[in-house]
Parts: C-alpha cells; sequence; structure tokens
C-alpha cells in the first residue's frame, strides 16, 4: 500500500474518488447543525477539481473528512472504490498554514513523509532531494521554518505532501495566506508541478481566478447547509495562459452569481 | 562613560567597608562580621586542604544525581498524565496534594525512615526536581498545537512515532523552562537537606559544622559558593537550552 | 462531567489511605516508624482540643505576616524605584542581581550567628525571602507596560506620584501578583524550615520535636498541616490572579 512507484505511467489510472450521499453535523449548544448536506461527486484519476465558496460554507470540512481526520460523518468517500479508514499516505495534503514542524529543517520536515516508508536512506535522501529541487527551494535544506518566507515555507509543504507520490492532493486555501505577487507565482508553479506529476487535485479556495486558472472542473458550493451547486467543466488544456478569453467569461459570470444578484 | 558604568560597584563596596569596619569595633563585632582578611586566611585554608573542593563536589553529585533522577521521572509522569486522561484522572489528585507541603518539611518523615545518610538526601532532591518537570511536561504536551498534531495524524505517523518526532519537540520549550526551575530547586534542596541531615560531605554540611564552632568567614565563603555554583548552573543550562532550542525565531 | 468520573479522582488518594492503614494493621514495620492512620488522627484530635496545634500554627503564621509584609512592601518599593529611575539602577541593580543568587536556605547558618534563633532572624529570613520575588516581579512588570502608557502621561503631563499611582502600578499589578504569590509560597517554605533547624514555637518546632521523641503521628500531622497551609496561601493568591487577568482582557 505504501510502496512509491518509482514513476508515474503517462495515463494515470489511479486516485479516483467518490463521495456518495456524504452528510456531517455539528453539534451547536446541543443540536446538530448540518454543516455538510447530500454530497455526491465523483472524481476521475488525474483530475484538478477546483471547489470555490465563500467561507463557511464547509468547503474546509469537506477536505478534512476525506484526508481522514474527521471521522465522524454520514455517507461514504471511496478512494479507488475503497472506503477511507482513517488518514493514508496515499492522500496529502497542503493547508493554507504551511504547518511545517518549527523545531526541523525544511529537509527534515520534507523527509518525515518518508518516515513510515520501505525505502533505503539513500532512495528516500534522494526523493527528498528531488522535491526540494521540484518546488523550488534547492540551497533551503538546512533552513529552519522561520528562516524562510511564507511564499517559501508554502512551497517546502507542497514537497512534504507530494514527496509520497500520492494518489490525491488535498489543497485547502494554499495560498490564501499569501500576499498577491507571491500567490500568483506560486499559482504558475503548482500548475508545472501538476502537469509534471499529474495527480488527482482537489483544491478548495474563494479565489475565483485561481479556481478557474488551476482546475479542469470548478464546483460551487453552496453555504447553510454546504451542498455542491453549479460546476463548469473547462476544457482546456494545461499549462494555460491567465488572460484566456474562456477563462475571463467563466470569471465574470461566476463572479456575478457569487456576488451580485 | 566608563566611570558611569561603575556606578553599580559603589554599593557593593559600601557594603564591604561596613562589613570591615563593623568587624573592627570590638570583640564582638569581630565575632559576627569576621575581617576580610580572616575570610581570605580561610579560603586559602580550604583550598589548601581540599575541604572546600570535596563538600563542593559532594553537593554537585547530589544534586546532579537527584536532578537527573527528577527529570527522567517528571517527563514520564508528566508525559503520562498528558495523554492518558484516565491516569491523569487516577495520578493527578494525589500528585497535586502530595506537591503541596513544602520540600523540607518531608525532611523529618524521610529521615525518621530512611535514616540520616544518601538515601535520604537524593530522595528529597529528586523530589524537588520532579514536582517542576511534571508540571511542565504536563503544560507543554497539553499545548501542542493542535495543527501539528494533524500533520503526524495526515502523515500516518504511529502513537510513538507521533510522541518522539511531535509531541515531544514541540513541549521542549516547555519542558526545558522546567529543566531550569529543577535545577535551582535541586540545588538549594541539596544544601538544605545537608544542613539538615548532618553526615557525609557537602557544603551544607561545612557550613553546619562552622556554625557549631562560630567560624562565620567559613560560612561567608560557603554562602558565596553556593550563590556563585547556582549561577554558573543556571547560566549554563540556558546557553544548552538555547542552543537545543535554536529551530525558535529569535525576536 | 458524569458522576463516575468525578469519583475517579478520588480512588488514588483513597488507595493510598488503603494501603497505608492495610500495611500499618499488618505489622510490617515497627508500630513506632509507621503509625496507623486513625492514630495519626487521633494525635490530629488531640492536638486540636489542647489548643497546642493552634499555639504552634499561630507563631508561625504572625513570623510569616510580619516578616511577609516587611519584605514584600520593600520589595514593591525597590522594585518601582528601580523600574522607574536608571540612577536607582545603574547604582543598585549589580548589587542586587548579585544577592538575588544566594538561595535563604543557605542564609540560615549565617544568620543564626550574626541573630541568634530569637524571632528577629526568622522575621528577617521571610523578610528576605520575599523581598527579593517582589522586587523582581515589580520592575519586570512596570517595564513591560507599553511605552505608550508612559507617553500618554507625559502629554498630560502627570507629576511623579500621579505617574506612579495611576499607571505604573495599576499595569503592573497582575505581574506583581504574581511575584508575591511565589514569594509567599517561598516564605513558607523557608520559615517551616528555619523552624526546623531552630525554634522554640512553631509548626516547624513541633515537627522537629515529634522527631526527636520518635512520635512520627505529631510529624504527620504536621506535615500535613504545612502542606494544607501551603495550599491555601498558594490557592487564594491564585484566584486574586485570576480575577486580575480577567480584568485585565476584558479591558482590552
Amino acid at each position: 500500500m505504501n510502496a512509491i512507484a518509482p514513476s508515474f505511467p503517462a495515463h494515470v489510472q489511479t486516485g479516483a474518488l467518490s463521495i456518495r450521499n456524504l452528510s456531517k453535523t455539528y453539534p451547536l449548544k446541543g443540536r446538530p447543525v448540518p454543516v455538510l448536506q447530500g454530497i455526491d461527486l465523483d472524481i476521475r484519476p488525474g483530475e484538478f477539481v477546483s471547489i470555490l465558496g465563500a467561507s463557511g460554507c464547509g468547503k474546509s470540512t469537506l477536505l478534512r473528512l476525506i484526508v481522514g481526520l474527521d471521522p465522524d460523518y454520514q455517507g461514504q468517500i471511496l478512494l479507488d472504490g475503497q472506503p477511507l479508514n482513517g488518514p493514508g499516505l496515499e492522500r496529502g495534503i497542503v493547508f493554507q498554514d504551511h504547518r511545517l514542524f518549527p523545531w526541523m529543517t525544511l529537509q527534515q520536515n520534507i523527509a518525515l513523509a518518508l518516515k513510515n516508508h520501505d525505502l533505503g536512506t539513500a532512495q528516500k535522501q534522494r526523493l527528498v532531494d528531488e522535491h526540494i529541487a521540484l518546488v523550488g527551494l534547492r540551497g533551503y535544506e538546512q533552513a529552519y521554518p522561520h528562516q524562510l518566507s511564507g511564499g517559501m515555507a508554502q512551497r517546502g509543504a507542497i514537497a512534504r505532501a507530494l514527496v509520497n507520490k500520492p494518489k490525491v492532493l488535498l489543497l485547502d486555501e494554499p495560498f490564501g495566506a499569501l500576499d498577491a505577487l507571491t500567490r500568483v507565482r506560486l499559482q504558475q508553479e503548482l500548475q508545472r508541478i501538476w502537469v509534471q506529476e499529474r495527480c488527482t487535485v482537489i483544491m478548495v479556495t474563494h479565489d475565483i481566478e485561481e479556481a478557474l486558472y488551476l482546475g479542469d472542473r470548478v464546483i460551487v458550493m453552496e453555504a447553510n447547509p454546504g451542498r455542491i451547486g453549479e460546476q463548469v467543466q473547462l476544457e482546456l488544456a494545461h499549462p494555460r495562459q491567465r488572460d484566456t478569453a474562456l477563462l475571463f467569461q467563466h470569471k465574470q459570470r461566476l463572479l456575478a452569481q457569487l456576488v451580485g444578484h | 562613560m566608563k566611570l558611569r558604568n561603575l556606578r553599580g560597584l559603589l554599593l557593593p563596596l559600601l557594603l564591604i567597608g561596613a562589613w570591615e569596619l563593623a568587624s573592627r569595633q570590638d570583640a564582638a563585632g569581630a565575632y559576627a562580621f569576621v575581617p576580610l582578611a580572616t575570610i581570605g586566611d580561610a579560603l586559602v585554608e580550604l583550598l589548601g586542604n581540599g575541604e572546600l573542593l570535596v563538600n563542593l563536589l559532594a553537593s554537585l553529585a547530589r544534586t546532579s544525581a537527584g536532578l537527573a533522577l527528577g527529570i527522567v521521572g517528571g517527563v514520564a509522569l508528566g508525559a503520562l498524565m498528558a495523554l492518558s486522561p484516565l491516569a491523569n484522572r487516577l495520578v493527578a489528585p494525589l500528585f497535586h496534594a502530595l506537591r503541596q507541603v513544602p520540600m523540607l518539611g518531608w525532611i523529618p518523615l524521610i529521615a525518621l525512615w530512611l535514616g540520616n545518610g544518601e538515601a535520604s538526601k537524593l530522595l528529597i532532591v529528586s523530589l524537588a526536581a520532579l514536582y517542576p518537570m511534571v508540571l511542565n511536561t504536563f503544560e507543554g504536551l497539553r499545548q501542542v498545537d493542535v495543527r501539528h498534531r494533524e500533520v503526524g495524524q495526515v502523515l500516518a505517523l504511529g502513537r510513538w512515532q507521533q510522541l518522539r518526532l511531535v509531541l515531544l519537540p514541540a513541549a521542549l520549550p516547555s519542558i526545558a523552562t522546567g529543566v531550569l526551575q529543577a535545577l535551582a530547586f535541586a540545588w538549594v534542596t541539596a544544601v538544605g537537606s545537608e544542613l539538615f541531615l548532618a553526615s557525609g560531605a557537602g557544603l551544607g554540611n561545612l557550613m553546619m559544622n562552622a556554625e557549631a564552632g562560630a567560624r562565620m568567614e567559613i560560612i561567608v565563603i560557603c554562602v558565596l559558593c553556593i550563590g556563585l555554583c547556582g549561577y554558573l548552573m543556571t547560566w549554563l543550562s540556558t546557553l544548552l537550552a538555547r542552543r537545543l532550542l535554536r529551530w525558535r525565531p529569535t525576536r | 462531567m458524569s458522576p463516575f468520573k468525578a469519583l475517579t479522582w478520588l480512588v488514588s488518594p483513597l488507595a493510598l489511605l488503603a494501603l497505608w492503614a492495610a500495611v500499618a494493621d499488618a505489622a510490617l514495620f515497627p508500630a513506632n516508624l509507621l503509625v496507623p492512620p486513625l492514630e495519626v488522627w487521633r494525635s490530629f484530635a488531640d492536638l486540636l482540643a489542647t489548643g497546642e496545634l493552634q499555639e504552634h500554627l499561630a507563631g508561625s503564621l504572625s513570623r510569616l505576616s510580619l516578616g511577609f509584609a516587611a519584605g514584600a512592601l520593600a520589595g514593591l518599593a525597590f522594585g518601582t524605584a528601580m523600574a522607574l529611575s536608571d540612577t536607582v539602577e545603574a547604582y543598585c541593580a549589580p548589587l542586587f542581581h548579585t544577592l538575588r543568587q544566594i538561595p535563604s536556605i543557605a542564609l540560615i547558618p549565617m544568620l543564626v550567628l550574626l541573630l541568634g534563633i530569637d524571632e528577629t532572624f526568622k522575621v528577617v529570613i521571610v523578610a528576605k525571602t520575599a523581598f527579593f520575588p517582589v522586587a523582581l516581579a515589580t520592575v519586570e512588570g512596570i517595564r513591560a507596560i507599553p511605552r505608550s502608557h508612559f507617553e500618554v502621561a507625559a502629554v498630560y503631563r502627570l507629576r511623579w506620584p500621579t505617574l506612579v499611582a495611576r499607571i505604573a502600578l495599576p499595569a503592573a499589578v497582575p505581574a506583581i501578583v504574581t511575584g508575591v504569590r511565589v514569594a509567599l509560597t517561598r516564605a513558607w517554605v523557608v520559615l517551616v524550615a528555619c523552624e526546623l533547624l531552630a525554634a522554640d514555637s512553631g509548626l516547624g518546632q513541633m515537627i522537629e520535636m515529634g522527631r526527636q521523641m520518635l512520635r512520627i503521628d505529631v510529624v504527620m500531622v504536621g506535615v500535613a498541616i504545612t502542606g494544607v497551609i501551603g495550599f491555601a496561601l498558594d490557592f487564594s493568591l491564585r484566584r486574586v490572579e485570576r480575577r486580575l487577568s480577567g480584568w485585565q482582557v476584558a479591558g482590552r
């Protein structure tokens, strides 16, 4: 289960995620309040899905359920047909805050993700080095997180999530805490990395442009309770240009729909 | 500018001067406030016959042994209480009840049970070091950022790996604070227990003998020695802690 | 919390008590080394009935209050002066920080030689023990006050006494209370230690007499009372602390 394929086949076959009638409630003052209701979703292997929604619509909760941090839900989440049971290395996640351990160097942080793999030390080292290079942090291997800028730390978090070669990569507003210029740069980087790795990606965001620029499909989530609204299929090859007319049209339409009446 | 920095020396010098003056007033003064020259002579004597070194080393050995036991036991007990709610409910009431008794208050009871020897002293010093270690380890582990715990789960680390790689490092600043407190308590308690349990070597024993023989100069030397050693040990541990915690952002 | 969970808190103290009673009952150790719990309780009742315990307690507590009041007030005054005046700091800080390193316990033999074993010695050592933590907490508490507070004072041209009474002390109160709490618990420890070593009355002396007469029941009563007093002092000041910090958060 934990073995890492040396390289991905050109055509990805694993990493299909099926969500069946998923619901989740939180107790609030003793009464259950629905956060997610009747979510049905099928994600193809290697697809990049953006989930777009306002804060509080339950989109981060959805990711926490998929990654296995919260076992308390109704419905089913299947990965390649198998029901999920707790966290596992075939799913990686990047949070809004980098969450690198401050007491470990960048290299140690990334190597930690490989802790439970049956690989030799040299092989692990090679994987860590490759992924540090992949996110463009060569030369910072021995740096502690507090010595890195916000954008660099977030690249480190992406490397940590990818070093396991997960079938599914979950991104929880990964660039939400960064300044606008760094955010744009990292979106491009992420696109380049994804084109190279081609794992299934689910990215949660409230940035319309980001959702459209990266996603093969954009799913709008509605709030109270969180449920799936409109879905936009983007038949546009990666890597993409930001100023494509198609993306611009979708942006105007989604903006009007989400903000204005 | 240089002269202004010397202002801090004025009071200590005045104090020493007053001491010397008091010692020269009359026989009673010389008895209570021994002249500086006598203190100097006594220092030479104690250094020459090795008495100071032997007793100092005995106290230091007692402190280190007790500190080591207290740290190991305290981290283990604190971790157990922080990680297992059941263990916490079972152990915490007893722990907090026993901890209320002042350390030196235990001495008569322990002396009755274990005698005046090394075992009693070691037990008292270890207990003195144990309390701050348990409290700080417990607090440190309880306050581990939930966001860091979640990363441990997401990376599918085992329970033991989470403790070793996530929880304990995250609690390390708090544990280091505990060690600094434990060190200070252990040192004071070691000397204190030597004052009470008058057998064997130690700075406290040296002082008690000097008190019996009214040798104020020896007491003064011991007091200075205790203060200096306490300061040096704290300073060294602070350096060590800073090295261990170098991953923390410096502000 | 469920009633069952609340009961688990009692398990370990009760288990210890039961073990103690069982071992004493089985007479595994000589009776003068391990007195059964009931007998300790009876000694406690006796000491209480004869008024002996109250007498010792009164002796200890009056020493504690006298010495602590003197030491804490001096510490407060000195700490304030050192925090607000660069001159006072320049002259006093090195001596202060040097003397601070010397543990009170280590001073016992010296003070016994200087002052004898009378009341003065105990009050002085309690005052010394209280002085340093309070002074240090006051200095640090006042230093931690944001500059802007003092700038407001400068803008309104507040005089020195007003500055101290209205700004410096109130803003530093939570830190000072913490210092007072630490000082009080330490003063209690040191006082009991002094009484153990040299006294004709007080809780410590009662314990020491019990030890010399091999009355382990009296020793245990004394140790337990010492713990209860220490806990009560710490607990009450913790409540003050919590109330004050609550006020501080609410005021923000």
